[in-house]
């Protein structure tokens, strides 16, 4: 047990963040903000003075006073969260450069000397209006997603599937009768398939959803669990990939929550040392509810966060 | 930014072009021609894009979708200019779009396509070239 999840709720004075430790390799940090809960406007100044220029115009573009916030949250969520980390000791949340990879997927553009060893800090994040995330991880890639359990799917749930998803996925939702449940499944299969792409890191034509499978170990062929069935710790959610035989399923982690009653949200990251056939101990996740510079809580273990699958 | 080409100006597709929030854009150019041959007078600020851009009436559409879509109120104000990102589209409404996109005119749209559309006239430039085909 983690010694600063004993001591649930941190209170500072303005502009100081709670510096940690990175994650250990099999382990996942994930941060989170609910737009809601920051009402300030002095705070939400001080968001928008550690921001670029550039992202400050970014976030003055949304349409929208939700809009606007919720980008300005997701901005702030991630320098600061980064910052807590102290890597080699810089801890200004102002001064961390970003960068996009070959794919346009988000990195920090390390300012050392000795480009040659970059920190081994890999993060993700997702946003809705009422929620942003951001996950952390030690080498190891990571894709997460969040969206809200109620969102309304303006398309026929099936139709869609057969479009995107994959014929497996299509079998799976078929089978559910139940269309209220039948929209949340999709939405669970929806932040997974979404997580393991921007875990990949190629964009989102890099991965087509139909040339990938996510399913739960423990589902019949042609049958269906809820993933409301499946005990936790017996349970792994798995990927098939069609296209990429090189991309191996055993690569890859899944975690599937429910966050603070509203959202699901999941998380991809890759496994190190997973040898063919060895069962793999499920990877540790901390999550904590922020709100930057003013609060943290450690909310791992509180009804504030239901495992769905994959992790302890 | 916007492209300028001296083959193909299109006026109708951008009549927003001449309102007086358009023209403080910084984005938009202004052309001024000076000199000999010419009167000294400014030539109202133009938005010129590459050839075959798409009709209006299949802009609308694409607005009407987005709308629709996003649940945006009657009188937001969007046009071929506004970005899915800044209106609020998320990966799962910008799929549920392009979908709504392929059923309205009929098309499929590649993932590789879809990834590249970054605003209105994006889609609506893409749909009159798939509808070409």
């Amino acid at each position: 047990m983690k010694l600063h999840c004993f001591e649930r709720t941190f209170f500072h004075s303005s502009s100081s963040l709670t510096p940690i430790q990175l994650p250990s390799p099999m382990e996942t940090h994930l941060w989170y903000v609910k737009p809601s809960e920051v009402k300030s406007g002095s705070l939400l100044n001080q968001y928008l003075d550690i921001l670029p220029p550039c992202e400050r115009e970014n976030v003055l573009q949304m349409r929208g006073e939700e809009l606007r916030k919720s980008a300005l949250l997701a901005r702030a969520l991630v320098r600061t969260t980064i910052a807590r980390y102290q890597i080699n000791s810089h801890s200004n949340p102002r001064s961390l450069k970003f960068r996009k990879n070959l794919h346009g997927k988000p990195e920090v553009q390390w300012q050392f000397r000795d480009d040659q060893h970059p920190p081994p800090l890999h993060f993700n994040i997702s946003h809705t209006t009422s929620l942003v995330a951001c996950g952390v991880t030690t080498n190891a890639q990571i894709g997460i997603d969040v969206e809200e359990k109620h969102r309304s799917i303006k398309h026929n749930i099936l139709s869609f599937a057969r479009r995107y998803f994959s014929k497996h996925e299509v079998q799976f939702l078929a089978a559910i009768s139940d269309p209220q449940v039948q929209r949340m499944e999709f939405i669970k299969l929806w932040t997974l398939k979404e997580a393991y792409v921007k875990a990949l890191g190629k964009g989102f034509s890099g991965a087509p959803f139909k040339t990938f499978t996510i399913r739960f170990k423990g589902v019949m062929e042609g049958g269906f669990i809820t993933l409301e069935d499946l005990s936790p710790k017996a349970s792994e959610i798995v990927v098939d990939s069609f296209d990429d035989p090189a991309d191996l399923t055993s690569n890859w982690q899944f975690s599937l929550l429910e966050l603070a009653n509203s959202h699901y949200a999941a998380i991809c990251t890759e496994k190190h040392g997973a040898g063919s056939g060895k069962r793999n101990a499920p990877g540790k996740l901390t999550v904590w509810k922020t709100v930057p510079f003013l609060e943290d809580e450690c909310v791992s273990g509180t009804a504030a966060v239901k495992i769905i699958c994959g992790v302890q | 930014m916007a492209s300028f080409t001296a083959s193909h100006v299109s006026f109708s597709a951008v009549p927003c072009s001449f309102k007086q929030n358009q023209v403080s854009n910084s984005r938009i150019a202004s052309l001024s021609f000076s000199g000999k041959g010419f009167s000294s007078r400014k030539l109202p600020v133009l938005r010129f894009r590459v050839a075959c851009a798409a009709k209006p009436e299949t802009v609308n559409k694409v607005i009407e979708i987005v709308k629709k879509q996003l649940a945006l109120p009657e009188d937001r104000d969007v046009s071929g200019e506004s970005t899915f990102a800044t209106l609020g589209a998320d990966s799962l409404d910008t799929v549920e779009i392009v979908m709504g996109l392929e059923e309205e005119f009929g098309i499929s749209v590649e993932e590789e396509s879809a990834q590249s559309i970054a605003t209105v006239q994006d889609a609506a430039d893409l749909i009159e070239k798939l509808l070409e085909k």
